[in-house]
């Protein structure tokens, strides 16, 4: 089967490239085996966070200057403008967000933190100094029996910062028959339950009921707008006071959102997805990749004159590791892994910085992927499979991933 | 030995690679309609590890599950959560099928017996005490309208108007039609045979055909379907003997028979599993080999709406069927996002199990009413069923649209027949 572009992975990274090169007219298919890691992700996208320091960031595109020569972004030709075209492909897609790259603002984590972030979906609950928070008393409004917000951490995160916290709780009939079955009374669930516009103004009445006066924000779980971000907007429109959403534990509503959103842009824009597929094998002539072999498509061979590798990295299968190597299963192209030794690719302690992180695949300056040490001229990589970064140390992970897709794409269309 | 270790340490469907990510949950049809069923993290890999201990922990409510495998398409650490579930209700389920179960499950026993009286059993079937009989005494849901039956059968009319042509072409196909074609409508297996002879190929019946047994698995018979696959296989591993590749033109009867004869059923399939493909699929990969060109009616156009069945989307066969819509120069192609429409099956015909289908089908009834099509086109029977009975837009299999659009005259002389 013979396409423009075949893209190797159905995340972040992957669907940008996809809806980007479709948006351009290209022929694009994309194949994902499973669904991806946006659906643990809190509906904002980070592009960097920390320095390697440690230090947070509030000028992003001055910190990236001074990351070392192995990080991706030093591949990009132009960060800040990449950043723009993101922001704007997104809201193509259905995505509205506030913030932009020249200054960080501040997300609420599940558990009561303050981390930077560059983008964040409408209705996010974000403050824009980590110092000076804007509320001086908050309404922390949950649904009963729902779990996966952990609302005393999130009060005595936000208590220590100054703001006085009243937990509340509210529910409707329609929620209580959800709590039948206890391990289903997950996020997405009860976005499914709190579908039409009734449900939402009585849940509305039900939290205004709680959180009558006095409060300078009141704070819900994402929980609302699978599908679309309407649900979860209107439900703010109908509380008296300011009301904002934080991010859930898994599976999370705004990222699964996001991914939605997304992969129906690409299908609108006639791009074709292979779903819970996986490529396996790559053909390759000299240092060209002439198709891919899938594990469903058996015989059928996917063609295509350029490939970009978005698979991920250890968490998505598209870095895999054994008891001696790290290596990349799909094509089996050149892994960087640091030349480390097995036993220091881990650190004991979790909260430290972990080595395999900035494992990867290797890439020339183009992010043309490396075969035995020679460029592949017509594969690149994309995203958290790229080597030289730490996402979780640098809080770069999704800006990484949407700007060496958009710069892969850029190197393409050249 | 330790990389021996890690390779050969896998679990029987995966189950132990579940990271409790709960990504599935997400899109679980049956669990976003109704709480009583316990959703596919907990009735797949965390319920199994509990049954392995005590089978005392085996939940009746996991014959809701539709077996759509939407799960598992989802997973992104491919654990087979549909299998597990599945394999579970095999193994512990003490539920014994009812009489309309087993009417529901042989579909080639009522088949044949419907088939002969269908003038009579069709409009019956349709009438409103027959339907509050069957409602009231067999369970069968009283919106439903069971498919007609056609007085002829595929298999005698291809007996009679297509077999005695078939000889004379240069290659060969063997047709497993399914049952659906045989007793409900031949019209598909007869644009099949069009379809087929007009790039050269002659078409060709098996020996035996049985239903593929989904039904059966379903509705809790694995060891009738048992029986009826090692027929089915038996007769397809004849016709690989004569060179012919086996065709179909039903995704779920292809599915049932690649991918749940060997794990589910035990039935050894490794030897068929190969030759056995969808019609779309066969077409498709001739094209490109350049073997064989299509040519279509130039005054052909319809609005076409592609409908992703469950195990299709499974099979991860979609864009071979999409591709061959797709050439088609008439057709105004939109594909719609892909969900269950409900049905399952024989799952949907249940009383209790009537609102939940409808439910659950709901989106995909809205998108189909928004787009506005003429025909939605999918490869599956009873999605057919589903989305006729609930939009009142025509369904159509690829096959039939492709047969429709089809230049037969111009497409003989292309690949070299006149």
């Amino acid at each position: 089967m013979k396409f423009d572009i075949i893209i190797i992975g159905g995340g972040l990274s992957g669907l940008t490239a996809g809806i980007a090169l479709a948006e351009a007219g290209k022929d694009v298919a994309l194949v994902s085996a499973g669904q991806s890691t946006l659906h643990f992700t809190g509906g904002t996208l980070d592009l960097l966070g920390c320095d390697e320091q440690g230090n947070y960031v509030q000028k992003p595109l001055e910190a990236i200057e001074t990351l070392n020569s192995k990080h991706p972004y030093k591949k990009l030709e132009n960060v800040s403008s990449l950043a723009g075209v993101a922001k704007k492909l997104l809201e193509r897609a259905g995505i509205a967000t506030t913030g932009n790259e020249t200054s960080n603002h501040w997300r609420i984590t599940p558990i009561g933190g303050l981390m930077p972030t560059w983008l964040s979906m409408e209705g996010m609950s974000t403050v824009e100094e980590p110092n000076q928070m804007p509320w001086r008393k908050v309404a922390l409004v949950n649904i009963i029996n729902y779990l996966d917000l952990p609302t005393k951490f999130l009060a005595a995160g936000l208590r220590e910062k100054g703001v006085e916290v009243d937990v509340k709780t509210v529910t409707l009939p329609e929620l209580k028959e959800l709590r039948q079955s206890p391990t289903e009374m997950r996020s997405t669930n009860i976005a499914k339950v709190i579908e039409n516009n009734d449900l939402i103004a009585k849940l509305a009445d039900e939290v205004n009921g709680v959180a009558s006066e006095g409060y300078d924000m009141v704070l819900l779980p994402a929980v609302l707008g699978v599908t679309n971000g309407d649900k979860s907007q209107q439900l703010l429109k109908l509380i008296n006071a300011p009301a904002t959403y934080v991010a859930t534990l898994p599976p999370s509503v705004p990222g699964v959102r996001m991914q939605t959103l997304l992969r129906k842009r690409f299908n609108a824009l006639g791009g074709t997805f292979f779903t819970g597929d996986q490529v396996v094998e790559g053909i390759f002539d000299g240092n060209t990749l002439k198709g891919v072999k899938t594990a469903k498509l058996e015989d059928t061979v996917l063609e295509a004159d350029n490939f970009i590798l978005a698979t991920g990295s250890f968490v998505s299968r598209g870095l895999v590791a054994d008891y001696n190597h790290v290596y990349e299963p799909a094509l089996g192209v050149d892994v960087d892994d640091l030349g480390l030794d097995r036993k220091t690719w881990a650190k004991i302690d979790v909260t430290e910085a972990q080595p395999y992180m900035e494992m990867g695949v290797k890439t020339d300056s183009e992010l043309h992927c490396l075969c035995n040490g020679a460029a592949v001229n017509n594969l690149y990589a994309a995203g958290s499979i790229l080597n030289g970064h730490n996402s979780i140390k640098l809080l770069d992970g999704a800006g990484v991933d949407m700007l060496t897709a958009l710069q892969v794409v850029n190197n393409i269309m050249k | 030995m330790t990389t021996q270790t890690q390779t050969q340490n896998v679990s029987v469907n995966n189950f132990e690679q579940c990271l409790k990510c709960s990504i599935c949950t997400v899109y679980c049809p049956v669990s976003a309609v109704t709480p009583l069923y316990p959703g596919p993290k907990q009735a797949g890999p965390d319920g199994e590890r509990y049954r392995l201990k005590n089978k005392e922990f085996f939940d009746e409510a996991l014959k809701m599950c539709l077996n759509c495998k939407r799960c598992e398409v989802a997973c992104p650490n491919d654990v087979h959560i549909g299998d597990i579930i599945q394999a579970a209700r095999i193994k512990y389920s003490t539920h014994k099928p009812s009489l309309r179960d087993m009417m529901l499950a042989n579909t080639d026993f009522v088949g044949t017996m419907a088939s002969p009286f269908a003038p009579i059993a069709n409009p019956i079937l349709k009438l409103k005490p027959m339907k509050a009989v069957l409602h009231g005494v067999m369970k069968i849901d009283k919106h439903r309208t069971f498919p007609d039956y056609s007085s002829r059968k595929f298999e005698s009319w291809f007996k009679k108007e297509a077999a005695p042509t078939q000889d004379q072409y240069s290659k060969h196909v063997s047709y497993f039609h399914g049952c659906y074609v045989n007793y409900n409508y031949p019209q598909l297996g007869k644009d099949f045979v069009k379809v087929m002879n007009a790039v050269g190929y002659g078409v060709h019946l098996l020996e035996k055909e049985k239903c593929c047994g989904v039904a059966l698995i379903a509705n809790g018979m694995p060891k009738q379907a048992k029986r009826q696959g090692k027929v089915n296989m038996n007769s397809m591993r004849k016709a690989i003997a004569q060179g012919h590749p086996i065709l179909t033109t039903s995704s779920t009867c292809t599915f049932t028979m690649r991918d749940e004869y060997d794990h589910l059923l035990g039935i050894d399939n490794h030897d068929v599993r190969d030759s056995l493909s969808l019609a779309t699929r066969f077409l498709f990969q001739l094209i490109e080999k350049g073997e064989i060109k299509l040519a279509f009616n130039e005054d052909y156009h319809k609005r076409v709406a592609y409908h992703s069945a469950c195990h299709m989307e499974r099979m991860g066969w979609v864009p071979y069927s999409t591709r061959m819509l797709r050439m088609i120069p008439g057709i105004d192609f939109v594909m719609l996002e892909s969900q269950c429409c409900g049905i399952s099956g024989t799952y949907g015909f249940k009383k209790e199990n009537y609102e939940r289908s409808q439910a659950i089908g709901k989106g995909l009834f809205d998108q189909i009413d928004e787009v506005n099509p003429d025909c939605v086109a999918t490869d599956c029977e009873t999605c057919k069923w589903q989305v006729e009975m609930s939009t009142g837009v025509p369904v159509m299999n690829p096959i039939s649209i492709i047969a429709e659009a089809l230049d037969v005259e111009t497409t003989r002389k292309l690949n070299n027949l006149d």
